[in-house]
């Protein structure tokens, strides 16, 4: 029996892969039946609903899946990797270093901080003009600027770091 | 007679208007960037050009060039869509002198209703509401005072030349409008090259109601009634219907009297809508004019029967109204939801990519205008709308119905969409009862980001995508051990042939 541990939301779900057809979600015993339409489309029969599902793969753990209108993104783990990484979390409450990524690319219209500045968590940090909008890039961390990596006027790639934060 | 029309735009108003083409008979060609090879107007056109590069400045604002295109491919009329060009008297003329037919106004009206302080001036003369205030730029702080004194605050300080907010300042006593009055002048010589202000009175949570009327060259107006479009962020229109919840047969009655008015006064002709906005006193003021084809038409031809698009061509083409005031009536309730590429939970930040999988939803009362399908880019040149979700119903409240569902089948893959957060919209209180005005995503939707709007997620979607999660990631796993062995074994049997 293969178990894992599902996080969405900020909430934790406990999947036990009994077999094929069977899975365990908390205590409770479920008869699945999963069907593969296309790479992003799934069938879910679980007892008698079916639900159909859009999936994409976003990297080794991470899902995002559509049902019925609503969006979720799942990190997926096995027991034993989510054990670890609850590990690692703990150890990492020393000062370390966050590196922010462009969310897309874009025109840098505007830099509110520079080196050995401080900003707060969720304060605007950079705006970027992408399509036909202006685009507020915010901090994900409270801490001190130790690089700027863009310039006013410069364009920015998809995931390239812009900026890191002590 | 029109025979072949050049389509300057892109995304699902091009695919639009390449529908009301084919209908009629009328050969439609389009244009593309390198970005939109795969796009879904090159693949519903009868011909399509390539234009230039992906910026638009280089393609499908690239005025010179389109009209040289269309004297290439003997286009005798060009089709301008939405914004990028359609607004554009320079444009208009440059068509007009190129001896092509524009399927819209003539340049002199798009000049007239483009100017905001002379169009101000032109809807007063012509007994059209305006907001109270100036139709003149203010010389200096003197007579600003004077003014507000006779408005009387909070009022508006606007730049003539103005848009998108810039050199807007609202104040709401002496002092305020002294020190914003200066800032207001730099600010708006800085944006536009016009340091020119105006004032008018602040409308406090004001709803947004248009009109859409059509007339031809033969001086017949009519109105297909009113639109509301107050749900909207940062004066991007998210949601919109016909009729208003909120109008009632007096109110449509001053509303589109103003609307064919103002049409009038600028000698209008083409199909066009007069924006207005609606007071809690239920008085209307002249918001602008839009001398163009707008994105949510849909919910008008729905509720009227009439086909904007085919008007638009016919009135090009020098054909008298076929369609009398007196036949129209309002048949049914329309609503639109416009689908755009943004992750509502990450501040709206624009998702761009490649549409990897996309299922159209279906049934009673639902129609999709649409400017993607698989392949298609998602580009960071253009606008982030990828489609249009449009219901319609007896009532509103089917419509309502006949939308969520339609919203729950639609199935994007490939970037994030806006799609999941309309239930939240269709379901608010303010929302069902009419009381919600054009700050409505503001005071009620933005406080609750990124995520506590998501409370209607409920259990049984999150067990489903959670077991589904673990599902995938087990047959990976179970995958690759499988692979490790073969491959291990292959090791073996390799070694084993050397």
């Amino acid at each position: 029996m293969n178990e894992y541990v599902v996080t969405l939301d900020g909430k934790k779900k406990e999947i036990k892969v009994v077999n094929e057809s069977t899975v365990r979600i908390g205590d409770i015993e479920k008869e699945v039946i999963i069907s593969k339409v296309n790479n992003y489309l799934y069938l879910l029969k679980i007892a008698n609903k079916t639900y159909e599902i859009t999936t994409q793969k976003l990297n080794e753990e991470k899902f995002r899946l559509g049902v019925d209108g609503h969006l979720f993104e799942t990190v997926v783990r096995t027991r034993l990797k989510e054990n670890a990484s609850e590990v690692i979390k703990n150890k990492s409450n020393e000062p370390h270093i966050t590196k922010i990524v462009g969310p897309m690319p874009g025109l840098v219209l505007k830099i509110f901080k520079g080196v050995g500045e401080h900003v707060e968590e969720n304060e605007p940090i950079v705006v970027l003009e992408a399509m036909k909008m202006e685009n507020e890039i915010r901090s994900p961390k409270s801490g001190v600027i130790k690089e700027v990596l863009l310039k006013h006027g410069s364009t920015v790639e998809k995931d390239a770091v812009i900026l890191t934060i002590e | 007679m029109i025979k072949r029309i050049l389509i300057a735009n892109r995304g699902e108003i091009a695919v639009r208007i390449t529908k009301a083409c084919r209908e009629m008979g009328i050969t439609s060609i389009t244009v593309y960037s390198d970005d939109d090879r795969n796009s879904l107007h090159i693949r519903h056109a009868d011909e399509a050009y390539y234009l230039g590069p992906s910026p638009a400045s280089e393609s499908y604002l690239n005025a010179k060039k389109i009209i040289e295109l269309a004297k290439q491919v003997n286009a005798d009329a060009i089709h301008p869509g939405y914004g990028f060009l359609s607004e554009k008297a320079d444009f208009i003329k440059a068509v007009e002198d190129a001896g092509i037919i524009f399927i819209g106004p003539s340049s002199k009206s798009v000049e007239l209703m483009g100017g905001k302080t002379s169009a101000r001036k032109l809807m007063k003369e012509h007994n059209v509401p305006i907001v109270p205030g100036t139709v003149e730029p203010i010389g200096d702080l003197k007579d600003a005072l004077k003014i507000a004194g006779e408005i009387g605050y909070p009022i508006m300080i606007k730049a003539t030349a103005g848009g998108g907010g810039k050199g807007m300042r609202k104040v709401t006593n002496d002092k305020e409008l002294e020190s914003a009055f200066t800032m207001a002048r730099s600010e708006a010589l800085k944006a536009f090259g016009n340091a020119d202000i105006y004032m008018e009175k602040f409308i406090e949570d004001p709803k947004h109601i248009e009109v859409q009327i059509l007339a031809d060259k033969f001086g017949n107006y009519i109105h297909l009634f009113e639109r509301e479009c107050s749900v909207q962020r940062r004066h991007q229109k998210v949601v919109e219907e016909a009729p208003s919840i909120s109008v009632t047969p007096e109110i449509r009655e001053r509303l589109t009297t103003a609307a064919v008015n103002a049409a009038k006064a600028c000698g209008y002709y083409n199909a066009g809508t007069i924006e207005f906005l609606l007071d809690k006193n239920k008085n209307v003021f002249f918001l602008e004019m839009n001398t163009r084809l707008q994105v949510e038409h849909p919910v008008t031809e729905l509720i009227t029967g009439v086909d904007i698009v085919k008007e638009q061509i016919k009135i090009a083409d020098d054909k008298k109204l076929e369609i009398k005031q007196e036949d129209l009536r309002i048949l049914c309730h329309a609503l639109e939801c416009r689908i755009y590429a943004e992750d509502v939970e990450n501040n709206f930040a624009p998702s761009i990519g490649q549409i990897l999988h996309h299922r159209l939803p279906s049934g009673p009362g639902i129609r999709i205008d649409r400017g993607i399908d698989v392949l298609s880019k998602v580009s960071v040149y253009y606008d982030p709308m990828l489609s249009k979700v449009i219901s319609y119903g007896k009532d509103r409240s089917e419509a309502i119905q006949r939308m969520k569902l339609a919203l729950g089948a639609y199935q994007i893959v490939g970037v994030i969409t806006n799609i999941h957060s309309f239930k939240w919209v269709l379901s608010r209180e303010s929302f069902l009862n009419g009381t919600f005005d054009i700050n409505f995503i503001e005071k009620e939707f933005i406080p609750l980001l990124p995520d506590k709007w998501k409370e209607y997620d409920s259990e049984e979607y999150e067990d489903v995508v959670s077991i589904l999660s673990a599902l995938l990631k087990n047959k990976e796993n179970e995958f690759k051990a499988e692979t490790q062995s073969v491959s291990s074994s292959n090791k073996w049997m390799g070694q084993r042939y050397e």
